[in-house]
């Protein structure tokens, strides 16, 4: 046997493993898109090391829900609004597509407000960037020509990877950074809870639950493969969160130790001053700009897409826009709409980048309790449904956030 | 007189005195092969579990759900049921007339003249029944009247639907077939659409042939995973049913260990014919060839070899007749003649005076890009390849030779990120 056919087996299952992981992985390194990068600019900024625990809480949150939502797709073959609407009606399908759009529309505007903050990091003003942003990615995604763009996208956002570099150069007390990991501290303030919801909302998406069931469902994937899949959850989230964790630390290290309280895109760009020196503002501009024009071609479509599919309209790219006017007006209509709010003069960008992700934290429980609902059902889950574990830690995650969603409407109320 | 479940469901239910019994939790038709299931009975929900009520104590469906009796029977179950709201509401449901995948947004029910028996019409899955159901048609119909459009009612006659439900084996053998009678592309759109528990219980209603068919239309990274899910002799049999080149294809596709054994289950002949295929690279003439053509031997007249053909098994397989080949003994490649001038020509003529000598062919390992250009620029329907020695080793048919040419349509798939 030669080398090469003794090779083929091992290429063919790494091949048949490498298919089956994907997107947990994907998902993942979605956090660091540019509210994630945002929001822990901010977390770490204001609060330093002592809000790495949130990171570890977040993390097993996001196993469980994007767990739950692959067993789901693995199990039923279905996405989550198909199952939803099955189970729930239309009326309940319609309010979590609702809410889905507005989420996402919030999620979109802030990718559009990454754009203009890199743009501005060059000196380039939003009200040039913004609008010719969005055309682009309005034409190039129509035109199916948006994968040739993808991979060079995908690549700019592996600047996040800066942040880890970044990180040991500053050489942090390692000490604290591990006590602050496990120790939870909660200060009791409405800024503190926001970035705590920020950040739940960045990590823990409904979206990202969605688009996990969706993709499970469309490999195909058996629940005689699906250890891999649990394995690529898993996997993925750990990896996202530790990239989550270092900005929190390179954050807190170089700027939250020297009072500087990140409220633009040039003050977040000098925590990675250690690594790139006086480049830090052109390495964080440039990563920004990809992982914002990455996001934003794909939010919008997926969205309506996932929405037209739910209530059985014509959809695809592939159609004509008259043939298919709810899936082009949806889809134009959630471009120029987030574009329109970045527009708005003398709104503040870094802000709005990370407050967007407030909308997704509060409807998150919504959504675990459909889900919770739906994977528990005997009917649709066989005998795959959840252990009390998942049910557990699941329900009391949804309690935790309501909780925090009612005191800060509370506080902003009286 | 038309009346929409949406309508009836959840509303409260009187009988003949006026005494408030319940309200209306589903509703159960039978029949459903026909045209026009009739109504057999409500479900009627008080706190409880449901209870049966016959269509015969049912007075009227609307404005108001009325019985005609005080203390109505109550309706035994005879299994045949479909239970409307439970099972085919907010369902996926095959068009059979536009041949595609809808929703179910409401059901038409009918009566024929009051005091008649309502029946099942119609299923609403335009765009006008989901804001019915979502209770918004009154405001928003403000705003259809202003832009000068109706809402899209799109009702589908229940004759030409098919409900699908995995775990209803009988209906779905109804449902069968009416899709089994659509074009395999069509099946293929359907089967490629539906989610996999379902869409494995519709093929495994299909005889093999359909499914081979249908095989034939479906993207490449499905067909595998649909082979695995039939039991493997069955499997092999369906492989048997596709063309060589096809089944090569689907072959080629999967683990090595499951590829060996279904070759195994398959009868000897057409294994040997697939794994003569499955040699050549992907992409090469021979990776996209089909060993099903048709040659006659050298020496005959017109008349003779139409009458060679009629007799020939090759010709009974080809299932696109374009050309016949011309071969010596040893299978070498001597001409081509188009089927059309060999039924045209005058009986007596000899073949070799009226056939094609100088044949355009491609050797097995030539790029599919070179086969696809020959295909396209001498206008071929099919063009022969042969190895070294000139000996016929199979045909690539112009479909597949620009299968890779054209662009990709929009996979129906989301998008990689996120």
């Amino acid at each position: 046997m030669t080398w090469k056919q003794r090779m083929k087996p091992v290429a063919q299952r790494l091949l048949l493993f490498l298919s089956i992981m994907g997107p947990g992985l994907i998902t993942a390194s979605a956090d660091n898109d540019a509210s994630g990068v945002a929001t822990y600019s901010m977390a770490g900024s204001f609060y330093g090391y002592s809000f790495l625990w949130a990171i570890v809480w977040v993390t097993f949150g996001e196993v469980v829900t994007q767990e739950m939502a692959a067993r789901m797709g693995a199990v039923t073959g279905k996405g989550l609004t198909d199952l939803i609407r099955e189970r729930f009606g239309v009326r309940m399908a319609f309010l979590v597509m609702l809410g889905l759009i507005l989420a996402n529309l919030g999620t979109t505007a802030a990718q559009f407000a990454g754009i203009a903050a890199s743009g501005e990091l060059f000196g380039v003003t939003r009200y040039l960037i913004v609008p010719l942003a969005a055309f682009a990615v309005w034409f190039l995604v129509l035109r199916g020509s948006y994968q040739h763009v993808e991979k060079a996208l995908l690549f700019l956002t592996l600047y996040a990877v800066a942040y880890i570099l970044s990180t040991f150069l500053v050489r942090p007390p390692w000490g604290l950074v591990l006590r602050n990991t496990i120790v939870p501290t909660i200060h009791f303030e409405p800024r503190f809870l926001l970035a705590l919801l920020a950040t739940v909302g960045t990590t823990m998406t409904p979206w990202g639950c969605a688009y996990m069931q969706a993709t499970v469902a469309d490999k195909g994937v058996t629940m005689n493969e699906y250890p891999f899949t649990r394995l690529d959850v898993i996997f993925g989230a750990v990896m996202g969160n530790v990239v989550s964790a270092f900005i929190i630390i390179c954050t807190a290290a170089t700027l939250f130790t020297h009072g500087i309280r990140v409220e633009t895109a040039e003050q977040a760009a000098l925590a990675l001053a250690p690594l790139a020196g006086v480049w830090a503002k052109q390495l964080f501009g440039i990563g920004l700009l990809g992982a914002s024009l990455l996001a934003a071609s794909v939010l919008p479509l997926a969205t309506t897409y996932a929405v037209c599919e739910a209530f059985g309209w014509e959809r695809g790219i592939n159609t004509k826009p008259d043939e298919a006017p709810m899936f082009y007006g949806l889809y134009t209509f959630m471009i120029m709409l987030s574009a329109a709010i970045v527009l708005i003069p003398g709104l503040p960008l870094f802000p709005l980048m990370w407050l967007s992700q407030v909308v997704n934290a509060v409807l998150l429980p919504a959504v675990m309790v459909m889900m919770l609902r739906l994977a528990n059902d005997g009917s649709i889950m066989k005998s795959w449904c959840n252990s009390r574990l998942t049910n557990a830690f699941a329900t009391i995650l949804a309690v935790l956030i309501t909780i925090a969603t009612v005191v800060l409407l509370w506080d902003a109320l009286f | 007189m038309t009346t929409y479940l949406s309508q009836i469901l959840g509303k409260p239910v009187w009988n003949a005195k006026g005494q408030r019994l319940g309200r209306c939790a589903d509703v159960l038709v039978a029949g459903v092969e026909t045209g026009f299931p009739l109504v057999r009975a409500i479900a009627l929900r008080n706190g409880q579990e449901p209870r049966l009520i016959p269509a015969e104590s049912i007075a009227w469906l609307s404005p108001s759900i009325i019985l005609n009796a005080v203390d109505p029977p109550v309706y035994e179950q005879r299994g045949d049921e479909l239970w409307l709201a439970r099972q085919i509401l907010d369902r996926q449901i095959v068009d059979t007339e536009g041949r595609r995948l809808v929703r179910v947004n409401d059901l038409q029910l009918e009566r024929t003249c009051p005091g008649g028996p309502y029946c099942l019409a119609g299923v609403d899955v335009g765009t006008g029944g989901l804001l019915r159901r979502l209770g918004l048609q009154a405001p928003l119909s403000l705003l259809f009247k202003f832009l000068h459009r109706e809402p899209a009612e799109v009702v589908i006659p229940w004759s030409e639907v098919a409900p699908l439900q995995a775990d209803a084996p009988i209906r779905l053998r109804i449902s069968r077939d009416k899709i089994s009678e659509m074009h395999p592309a069509d099946i293929a759109d359907i089967i490629e659409e539906l989610d996999r528990p379902m869409s494995q219980a519709l093929l495994q209603t299909f005889d093999n042939e359909t499914i081979a068919d249908t095989m034939e239309e479906i993207e490449p990274e499905l067909q595998a995973s649909i082979l695995g899910t039939l039991p493997p002799e069955r499997a092999a049999d369906v492989l048997e049913e596709m063309g060589p080149d096809e089944a090569a294809d689907v072959l080629a596709d999967l683990h090595p260990t499951e590829r060996a054994k279904l070759l195994d289950l398959m009868e000897d002949e057409d294994a040997t014919e697939v794994e003569k295929l499955l040699a050549y690279p992907e992409n090469s003439a021979g990776g996209i060839m089909t060993t099903e053509y048709v040659t006659i031997p050298m020496g005959l007249t017109v008349g003779q070899a139409l009458d060679y053909l009629r007799h020939s098994p090759e010709a009974q397989e080809d299932e696109a007749l374009y050309y016949v080949y011309v071969v010596d003994e040893e299978r070498k490649l001597q001409g081509v003649i188009g089927l059309r001038e060999l039924v045209l020509a005058p009986p007596e003529v000899p073949v070799a005076d009226i056939m094609e000598k100088d044949v355009i062919q491609v050797g097995p390992l030539e790029t599919q890009d070179e086969v696809a250009r020959l295909v396209a620029k001498y206008n071929l329907l099919a063009i022969p390849v042969v190895d070294e020695n000139n000996v016929m080793l199979g045909i690539v048919t112009a479909d597949d030779a620009l299968d890779h040419i054209l662009p990709t349509a929009w996979k129906k798939r989301l998008p990689r990120f996120f």
